[in-house]
């Protein structure tokens, strides 16, 4: 199974190694975004079926609201990935879920499948670890 | 007049002196009742002298006199103190026969008295005070006939009458002063609460904080000159209920029911709201008051006082917006640490363990780190607060069964910790765990560990023991890095003991530590 995954992490290292965990599982990375501008552009270029969205990044607080446009004006599914799960944990519309900061790749593959899973409408397995699903 | 006073001659002339002290006469000038009277009964006495003579101890005055110049003479020189004495009126028809007074130097000096007649003064318990009396320079063989004996007894009971009367007076007198005194208390108490109210006003005015008082019913009756000064409204414009209005919309429900809360229980007010500022804005205040109770304890007025914690509350969010800065970076650190050894690693495949190893390390390190910072509600890690137990259980989430059971079981005494504790904390348990997995009780579905942490005194003793684990055959190999982490977690910087048991049923480590040393901070009394 691949896709499309767009990764907002304002940290370059971070984004990067995440990256590289994505594209070893086989996935197609479209681009990774320091802010929510940027994440907006990559985006209207169309085919993102998934977002990995930091929270913090350096325009600010700005994931929580890009989660939201990505969701909901791009038809993008969105998964958070923060260190601060209590920013989202009563849920945004149009997003999916939060995975919790500090991650492995474990945590990664799981969550990504079974987002991806979700998305296709095929049967998906029990909620991986880590992993926190709204509504 | 009782017995011991009759037979006491000291007795009887004290007795004497508050008698004639209660009329409140002695010494005081000529007055025309008293002369009238004394005129009258020398008159039909037809004698040129009379007198109304008092006994005031050792002299005899004269409250009226004719024919003498003298207002007082002594005892013994008296007539008088011997006709009171005496019952009915004293007669001497001439006192140069008389063996009592023939010796007088009133009789045989210039003043030439021949003739005496008088009549006791004697009050309504009997006592002499003193007597009316009559003299003539002429001996009277005669004496007085009947009629101006009687004169001489009814005048003395008539002088006796006007000294009661004067009493009577002198008591309505002493009771209308003892009346207009109260008034006059009652007006001096009254002009000091108006003063001691202006002196408490006079120093709330130049007070730098806002201060107010209110009735027992909440009705505010007073602000102080900086209250109207910060606030820009009107003197007295706020009295009553008013106050509301000056408050933040936002905060006005809150306030008002701290303040009914406070009326009703008596319980002392406090609340942070923000107050109208004369310059249109808002700004925070803390308002606190105090009853003032009566005698039985009701309420008798609030006093209030407003401060100014604008720029607190300024210093509050410029240092919460601080540390969660700094925390957020912190957090990254750890993060861009993981994720460079990741990349790092991807060069050299050999190194792939390690750099797995280490990484996991770090993430234990950065899931203490998370608990111990500061935090907003909505920043907090753990629903279950940041406690020691919590933060366990989160580190030991990843070894839950496939039902999503623990099978790290903590329990016992949870205990805070702080930033100081979280490394130590996070590699002795971290590597507890990661130890388990490999060689111990967590690499076999049915193995389990129990963790129990007992505060016993001033030490703290967590214990770890797996169960269910493979047959342990002594000290297994290859544990040394590990070991050492643990060591230096728990005896370097904990300043405990550990101590190991690899039981053939399961390793068994106990971490005794000083209990101070979970929050050091907090036991130096820094809560930085």
């Amino acid at each position: 199974m691949t896709a499309r995954i767009l990764i907002i992490e304002d940290e370059a290292l971070v984004a990067m190694e995440l990256r590289f965990v994505l594209e070893d599982l086989g996935y197609e990375v479209v681009g990774t975004a320091p802010d929510a501008r940027t994440a907006r552009a990559l985006a209207s270029r169309g085919g993102v079926e998934l977002a990995l969205v930091d929270i913090h990044l350096t325009d600010g607080a700005t994931g929580v609201g890009l989660g939201q446009e990505l969701g909901e004006g791009f038809g993008v599914t969105v998964l958070y990935m923060t260190a601060n799960p209590g920013m989202v944990s009563h849920g945004v519309p149009g997003t999916m879920g939060v995975l919790t900061k500090p991650t492995d790749e474990g945590c990664v593959r799981g969550a990504v499948e079974y987002a991806l899973h979700l998305r296709r409408g095929e049967p998906a397995p029990v909620v991986p670890d880590g992993l926190q699903m709204f509504g | 007049m009782t017995n011991s006073i009759a037979s006491d001659p000291d007795a009887i002339e004290a007795e004497r002196l508050r008698v004639l002290r209660s009329f409140d006469i002695l010494d005081t000038d000529p007055e025309q009742a008293f002369d009238d009277v004394m005129l009258l009964a020398a008159r039909i006495c037809d004698a040129p002298i009379g007198m109304v003579s008092l006994a005031v101890g050792d002299r005899q005055w004269f409250k009226a006199r004719e024919g003498v110049d003298v207002p007082e003479i002594g005892p013994a020189s008296s007539f008088s103190r011997y006709a009171m004495r005496q019952p009915g009126v004293t007669l001497v028809r001439d006192a140069r026969l008389d063996p009592l007074f023939a010796d007088h130097p009133l009789v045989t000096g210039q003043s030439g008295f021949r003739f005496y007649a008088g009549a006791p003064l004697i009050d309504d318990q009997g006592l002499a005070l003193g007597a009316l009396c009559v003299i003539d320079t002429r001996p009277r063989p005669q004496g007085l006939d009947e009629t101006q004996l009687m004169t001489m007894d009814v005048l003395a009971r008539q002088v006796m009458a006007l000294l009661e009367r004067r009493r009577a007076l002198r008591e309505r007198r002493r009771s209308d002063e003892a009346a207009t005194a109260a008034v006059e208390a009652a007006r001096l108490v009254t002009e000091k609460l108006a003063e001691s109210d202006a002196r408490f006003q006079a120093i709330a005015d130049s007070m730098p904080q806002m201060v107010w008082s209110s009735r027992p019913d909440g009705h505010h009756d007073y602000y102080n000159a900086r209250w109207y000064a910060f606030t820009g409204a009107a003197e007295g414009s706020a009295l009553g209920d008013a106050w509301g209005e000056m408050i933040h919309p936002e905060d006005q429900e809150r306030a008002r029911t701290a303040w009914r809360a406070s009326l009703s229980t008596g319980e002392p007010y406090e609340v942070e709201y923000r107050l109208l500022h004369h310059t249109g804005s808002y700004a925070w205040t803390l308002s606190r008051a105090m009853p003032i109770r009566d005698g039985s304890g009701a309420v008798t007025r609030w006093f209030g006082t407003g401060t100014d914690i604008a720029e607190m509350k300024r210093l509050e969010q410029a240092k919460a917006l601080l540390s969660q800065e700094l925390s957020h970076r912190i957090k990254n650190i750890f993060a861009v640490i993981s994720a460079l050894l990741a990349l790092s690693a991807r060069q050299y495949p050999e190194a792939k363990a390690f750099a797995k190893a280490a990484r996991t390390r770090i993430s234990a390190l950065a899931r203490a780190h998370e608990f111990v910072r500061p935090h907003t509600e909505s920043s907090r890690p753990s629903l279950d607060g940041t406690t020691l137990h919590a933060f366990l259980r989160d580190l030991f989430l990843p070894y839950d069964d496939e039902a999503g059971r623990p099978r790290v079981v903590v329990s016992g005494d949870d205990a805070d910790f702080d930033d100081q504790a979280a490394t130590p904390v996070a590699l002795l348990f971290h590597e507890l765990a990661t130890n388990a997995a490999k060689y111990g009780a967590l690499s076999v579905p049915d193995g389990r560990v129990a963790l129990t942490t007992l505060r016993q005194g001033e030490r703290y003793v967590m214990t770890w023991r797996e169960r269910g684990g493979p047959l342990l055959k002594g000290t297994p190999q290859g544990a040394g890095f590990g070991s050492s982490l643990l060591a230096l977690s728990v005896e370097g910087q904990l300043g405990g003991a550990l101590e190991q048991v690899w039981a053939p049923g399961g390793l068994e480590v106990v971490a005794d530590i000083p209990a101070t040393a979970l929050a050091p901070r907090r036991a130096a009394g820094q809560f930085a």
